[in-house]
């Protein structure tokens, strides 16, 4: 008999209770979700068995599905590009060597510390027609602005201006890293004569490639799952126009009590989500540089060399 | 040796820990036993107040405990999440004993009716709360909870703006078309005012009392939808608003009606009582009459708010819970609650001379007018989808960038749920 070894169990005792709390609250609900799907769970009542039915309800009767995907879809193609794109300019900028440059560091990254629901009511008075700040601000440059969260053309964009707010957690990743780079670099690129710009997308850019590549992919996702600012912003109108996917799904669970069929719809989302970070991943080995791959090539080519 | 003791101190340590983490578990099924430690029977009560009324409802409940010697009720504050709870407890077979509750056509089959309790209790007993309130804690014909307090709709009106534009102030003898022509001239005088202020966002649960308001509702006796809601007289309803909106004498708001009343940016909306606390603080003067009527009818009807108190069917201790739920839809409560909440006992109206009362009589004559309507929601089976189209229907009809036809948007909600 093998005799009993503390040293391999050791490890394992360590992180029991994360192992016990991902067991009973994360992957027991996630497969416990995944049985409701198959049933007509109301809260109260006799629950049956339906099989597929739910998923085949989904994409045959019920419209609103493809309609709340296409909305989600819309957000997250203007979110993900706009939010990145927002994030790397301020991580830009906060890494200038300025003075008093941290002041602006912590003011960037405040909003993202603010509570999503105190961000939807301050943006709903914000984003008031009649007498919201951006209306009158924008009335001071003589624009006329649109009714931000009656308009169904501009409810939308709304919801994506206000989710910008939050962009501080990714500026502050692109910060780290860009922080990173060996000014030796920037160093050599100068004395070759090349500008800041030039700078930027010759160097800067391809050595983040991995946390852009990181920062695409949960955004792709936080986009997905974006339920808090349209429930409190815009509760998914004017004429559901920011109907999301997220909010359809718990509407169906919390306010039609279609705990089955909302379950469905939240593993349709979560395949969704899944073939999406596949793509990503699999178009990354395309664009994705990384560092130590070219380190270690020019090491081997210098072997040969020699 | 030294190695191997190190090693064993941090087995022990994390064999504790997991252990506490068990016996925390273990600790909460005990605590959903139904006796205390000094052999009390336990009633768990579930409110969805939070915060500063929650500490006072704390004390109540401490109140009533000390005046018992077999029934100590357990108090836990939902708050918000109130409904989702519910969902889930209920969903588990783990609902408190006693609860507030106001969605019983959802919940009403986890619900224990509650018509020979109140029988035992006599006559005199139901008849004390208000006849109208009945129909809102009932489904089917069976009471399942006890009315705890009333909030009826009235129309608030700000008397320094109308003052400012001399014009008469409202009355309850009022019609839309008063209203309409006070609008226009309260705006032709003051700038940036406007004269009636409706939400966008107004729900189908308030909508209906203009339906019933103009002699329809959404649906009818056997919940049918067609020949109500598209019906010419609820279609007026709705061309009635629109129009209005067209002539620029109503406006569709994102907000409420409530920030715009006190910021004077409107002279006349419609309300429930919540305001007026906060109106009274900032002292603003506002006026309240009943809601303007159509052409042709005797008064406005009024929805209203009103919350119950239920017992679960799987209670284990009814007999207590029914002694809890008494003394918290009682007249000693009903005094204590004033302040917050309008009494839903007639005696109690009575003796603190409530109908006297500026802010708290046009209330209790809409209360009057109101009896013998039940929402729709409480009929139709399925409601809350139906619902959810009333609402995109009604904000398709008042959003200014859309204005659809009403007739067309109200034939669209029917053809989908018939």
């Amino acid at each position: 008999m093998k005799k009993f070894k503390w040293k391999t169990v050791t490890p394992y005792l360590f992180i029991l209770p994360w192992i016990i709390g991902f067991l009973v609250f994360t992957l027991g609900p996630l497969i416990f979700s995944l049985c409701i799907s198959f049933f007509d769970w109301p809260v109260v009542g006799e629950r049956t068995f339906v099989g597929l039915g739910n998923y085949i309800e989904m994409f045959t009767s019920d419209k609103q599905v493809l309609k709340s995907l296409t909305i989600s879809i819309k957000y997250a193609a203007i979110f993900v590009p706009l939010n990145i794109c927002i994030a790397l300019f301020l991580a830009m900028l906060i890494s200038q060597p300025l003075k008093g440059i941290k002041v602006y560091r912590t003011i960037f990254y405040i909003p993202a510390v603010v509570s999503g629901v105190a961000t939807s009511v301050i943006w709903s008075w914000v984003l008031n027609s009649d007498y919201g700040i951006l209306n009158y601000l924008l009335s001071l440059i003589g624009i006329e602005g649109p009714n931000w969260l009656v308009d169904p053309a501009w409810a939308i964009l709304a919801v994506v201006i206000v989710s910008a707010f939050g962009v501080g957690t990714m500026m502050l990743v692109f910060y780290t890293n860009i922080k990173g780079i060996s000014a030796e670099l920037y160093e050599a690129a100068a004395l070759d004569g090349a500008g800041p710009v030039r700078q930027f997308f010759s160097i800067t850019l391809p050595i983040i490639t991995p946390t852009l590549l990181f920062n695409l992919i949960t955004s792709i996702i936080s986009s997905f799952q974006q339920v808090t600012l349209v429930m409190l912003l815009t509760g998914g109108g004017p004429m559901k126009s920011t109907y999301f996917y997220g909010l359809m799904t718990y509407n169906n669970a919390f306010r039609h009590h279609k705990l089955g069929y909302a379950s469905a719809n939240a593993w349709v989302m979560f395949i969704i989500i899944l073939c999406l970070t596949a793509l990503v991943f699999k178009s990354s080995s395309m664009w994705v540089f990384y560092e130590n791959e070219v380190n270690s090539g020019t090491k081997k080519k210098k072997r040969r060399k020699k | 040796m030294k190695k191997r003791m190190k090693r064993l101190a941090a087995v022990g340590l994390v064999a504790a820990m997991t252990g506490s983490m068990l016996l925390g578990c273990g600790g909460g099924k005990d605590s959903g036993d139904d006796k205390t430690s000094d052999g009390k029977v336990k009633i768990r009560f579930a409110t969805w107040d939070d915060a500063s009324v929650l500490d006072d409802q704390q004390a109540c409940v401490d109140k009533f405990n000390e005046s018992q010697d077999k029934i100590e009720v357990v108090l836990e504050g939902w708050g918000s999440d109130f409904d989702t709870k519910m969902t889930a407890s209920m969903g588990a077979g783990d609902a408190p004993d006693v609860m507030y509750m106001w969605d019983y056509p959802t919940y009403s089959e986890s619900l224990e009716p509650l018509d020979e309790y109140i029988n035992k209790e006599g006559e005199e007993y139901k008849n004390n709360f208000f006849e109208a309130l009945w129909p809102y804690n009932s489904i089917d014909d069976k009471i399942y909870g006890v009315p705890v307090s009333v909030v009826t709709s009235c129309m608030y009106y700000n008397k320094d703006l109308f003052d400012q534009a001399g014009v008469a102030y409202p009355t309850d003898d009022w019609t839309w078309a008063d209203v309409a022509k006070a609008s226009e001239e309260i705006q032709s005088k003051l700038d940036s005012v406007n004269g009636f202020t409706l939400p966008i966002g107004t729900l189908p649960y308030t909508l209906e009392m203009y339906l019933w308001s103009n002699g329809t509702a959404f649906v009818d006796e056997n919940g049918k939808l067609d020949g109500n809601i598209n019906s010419d007289k609820s279609v007026e309803v709705f061309k009635t608003f629109q129009d209005m909106e067209k002539d620029g004498v109503l406006y569709a708001s994102e907000e409420s009606g409530q920030t715009e009343m006190l910021g004077g940016k409107t002279a006349m909306y419609v309300d429930g009582t919540w305001p007026i606390k906060q109106f009274e603080e900032e002292g603003l003067n506002y006026g309240i009459v009943q809601i303007p009527k159509f052409e042709g009818t005797e008064h406005s009807i009024s929805v209203i708010n009103t919350s119950g108190i239920a017992i679960s069917k799987d209670s284990k201790h009814k007999e207590e819970a029914w002694e809890f739920l008494k003394y918290w839809t009682g007249e000693e409560m009903n005094k204590h609650r004033i302040e917050t909440e309008l009494p839903a006992l007639k005696s109690v109206v009575e003796s603190e001379a409530l109908r006297e009362d500026p802010n708290c009589a046009p209330f209790y004559t809409a209360l009057d007018n109101c009896a013998g309507y039940t929402p729709s929601s409480f009929i139709a089976e399925g409601w809350t989808e139906v619902d959810a189209d009333i609402q995109l229907a009604f904000e398709s009809i008042i959003n200014p960038s859309s204005l659809a036809d009403p007739k067309e948007a109200l034939d669209e909600v029917v053809a989908s749920h018939e």
